[in-house]
């Protein structure tokens, strides 16, 4: 096996298989990939310094089924998109000894999202952290949410990044998209949450967190950011899983400034 | 629901600008009138070219202008018809909706392409501006004098006492302005 700064992915020439190092890629990332690629079989993890091992199976483009030493099925899963140090091995061909899980890919990353979210708002205390006399501790500057959406640019797949007031307003946008008029999508944006929201409000089912429109040539992905909305703009639904993953921290720090 | 930005831009920007033989425009309550934005902007650069030594005063009276014109004439606009018949539908969030009209009622008549980006009721506002008044004026340093007084009178017609009593309650600071390289004005407006 490879150390662990070998390179990012390996063919192997004993089981044909790929390994590499979770310091380089993610999970979601070689996911994504291999079932770009028709491939099935299974992901060997090592998690390092635990010395953790666990196994994602898949096939035809489903997360067939996951296993980690105290999880199984979605909830195993979940915790593994977590694992950020260690190794992977694609095992082709493997099939797994049940299958608990049985979603595409992209839709097993977005349960398992949720599944990490409601799991964070369950056991994240909301008031800000005590601070005793003589404590080093520092209230960060937050950064400016021209550079938040310039981060959020960067992520693979997104086009454009816009945030809106509840009015409409256009507050702030980076980057382009020849599929939406940014103008006009505050507009639309302000009046489609706005209705959503009042749906939440009658549904009884509390505030809205996430909107997902697609449409033939662009999918909106929107999030409340503050009291304003922050939506990006991306060609299709191929990588919204990888994006809702990388933009979740970029919508935080963002909703700082609104 | 709330104050749609676009819906109200669109109702109040087919309002007649149409002058009396006077010259004033009657509307929103007010009388308004149709000047090039280039007279303010010559204004503010030949007092302060007159006297420049004396500055601070004069960029302090340059913002109090605006704000007084802006207290009095932001209380025509918010309590006229059209503002009842156009806006006053879609408040349901009371004083912030009625802000978020005010702005939207700025943009309509080409005072400001400008609007709230945070609102802490009774507390601090701030605002972007991505077209105004002296955006395009020559001078040194932060100088949106119109649009500082004009943020301070809105806030207070809508947090501070009752018209005409909230005067002097806040202040309004500019942070970044398009009059120096910046991509939009800001604006926030806090407590004295």
């Amino acid at each position: 096996m490879p150390g662990l700064y070998g390179p990012m992915i390996t063919g192997d020439p004993d089981d044909r298989g790929l390994r590499g190092n979770l310091s380089l890629t993610t999970i979601t990332d070689l996911l994504q990939f291999l079932a770009a690629s028709a491939e099935s079989g299974a992901i060997k993890i090592l998690r390092l310094p635990e010395n953790e091992e666990g196994m994602i199976y898949f096939g035809k483009g489903e997360v067939l089924s996951a296993k980690s030493p105290e999880r199984c099925g979605l909830e195993s899963f979940a915790d593994m998109l977590n694992w950020k140090k260690g190794s992977f091995n694609f095992l082709p061909g493997i099939t797994p000894p049940e299958t608990d899980i049985g979603l595409s890919v992209q839709h097993a990353i977005l349960e398992a999202i949720v599944l990490q979210e409601n799991h964070t708002n369950r056991f994240t205390p909301h008031s800000a952290p005590k601070i005793e006399e003589g404590s080093t501790y520092m209230e960060q500057e937050p950064r400016e949410s021209t550079a938040v959406m310039n981060d959020l640019l960067e992520i693979s797949g997104i086009d454009a990044v816009v945030v809106v007031g509840r009015d409409g307003f256009v507050i702030e946008s980076a980057g382009s998209s020849a599929r939406v008029n940014i103008d006009e999508l505050g507009a639309s944006l302000a009046h489609a949450v706005n209705g959503i929201e009042e749906m939440g409000s009658e549904l009884n089912v509390n505030q809205y967190q996430d909107m997902f429109i697609e449409y033939g040539r662009a999918v909106i992905m929107c999030k409340p950011v503050g009291d304003a909305i922050a939506a990006i703009v991306t060609p299709d639904a191929s990588k919204l899983g990888i994006i809702r993953h990388k933009t979740k921290k970029l919508f935080q720090e963002l909703g700082m400034s609104f | 629901m709330t104050v749609m930005r676009n819906d109200v831009v669109k109702a109040l920007a087919k309002v007649t600008v149409q002058s009396n033989e006077q010259g004033l425009i009657p509307e929103y309550e007010v009388l308004v009138n149709l000047l090039p934005v280039s007279l303010l902007n010559t204004l503010a650069e030949r007092l302060l070219a007159a006297a420049p030594e004396r500055k601070t005063e004069i960029e302090a009276g340059l913002v109090r202008a605006a704000y007084e014109c802006g207290y009095h004439t932001g209380c025509g606009i918010i309590t006229s018809e059209i503002f009842s018949d156009v806006v006053m539908p879609m408040v349901t969030e009371e004083e912030k909706d009625i802000l978020r009209g005010a702005y939207a009622a700025f943009t309509a008549w080409g005072w400001a392409k400008s609007g709230i980006v945070q609102l802490k009721e009774g507390q601090k506002l701030i605002i972007r501006a991505f077209d105004y008044y002296e955006a395009d004026s020559k001078g040194d340093g932060l100088r949106a004098y119109m649009l500082q007084g004009l943020n301070q009178a809105f806030f207070e017609l809508a947090y501070a006492a009752p018209y005409p009593d909230g005067m002097d309650t806040f202040v309004c600071k500019q942070t970044k302005g398009i009059e120096v390289g910046d991509a939009y004005g800001e604006f926030i407006v806090t407590g004295k």
